[in-house]
């Protein structure tokens, strides 16, 4: 499970794409795509490769207005089925 | 935009 002091970044090859045809955000990995809904996006969005998960879900938390735990869980679940399917890492 | 639980979708 990805915990507050993970640093997450899209590798080589993996990145956001808006796909105009399907009218919404998909990740695109080399060979491989996924759709991704309003919040799926906005929270890749966040993603630099430098701010930890921790610094992210405190963002989302004042950008939704919502509690922090709750973002952190749903966020958490969302990046390790990402992390899963390799199309995302986290920092040594 | 109220937050809900992020879904994906793999386009096969």
């Amino acid at each position: 499970m990805i915990g507050p002091d993970d640093i997450p970044y899209l590798p080589r090859g993996v990145r956001l794409h808006f796909d105009r045809v399907r009218d919404t955000w998909v990740l695109l990995a080399p060979e491989r795509a996924i759709t991704l809904d309003q919040v799926g996006q906005a929270i890749l969005a966040e993603i630099d490769g430098a701010r930890s998960f921790g610094v992210i879900t405190q963002a989302l938390a004042a950008k939704y207005n919502a509690p922090a735990e709750e973002i952190a869980k749903d966020s958490a679940g969302f990046l390790g089925a990402l992390k899963d399917r390799r199309f995302l890492e986290l920092q040594p | 935009m109220a937050w809900s639980k992020p879904q994906i979708r793999e386009i096969e």
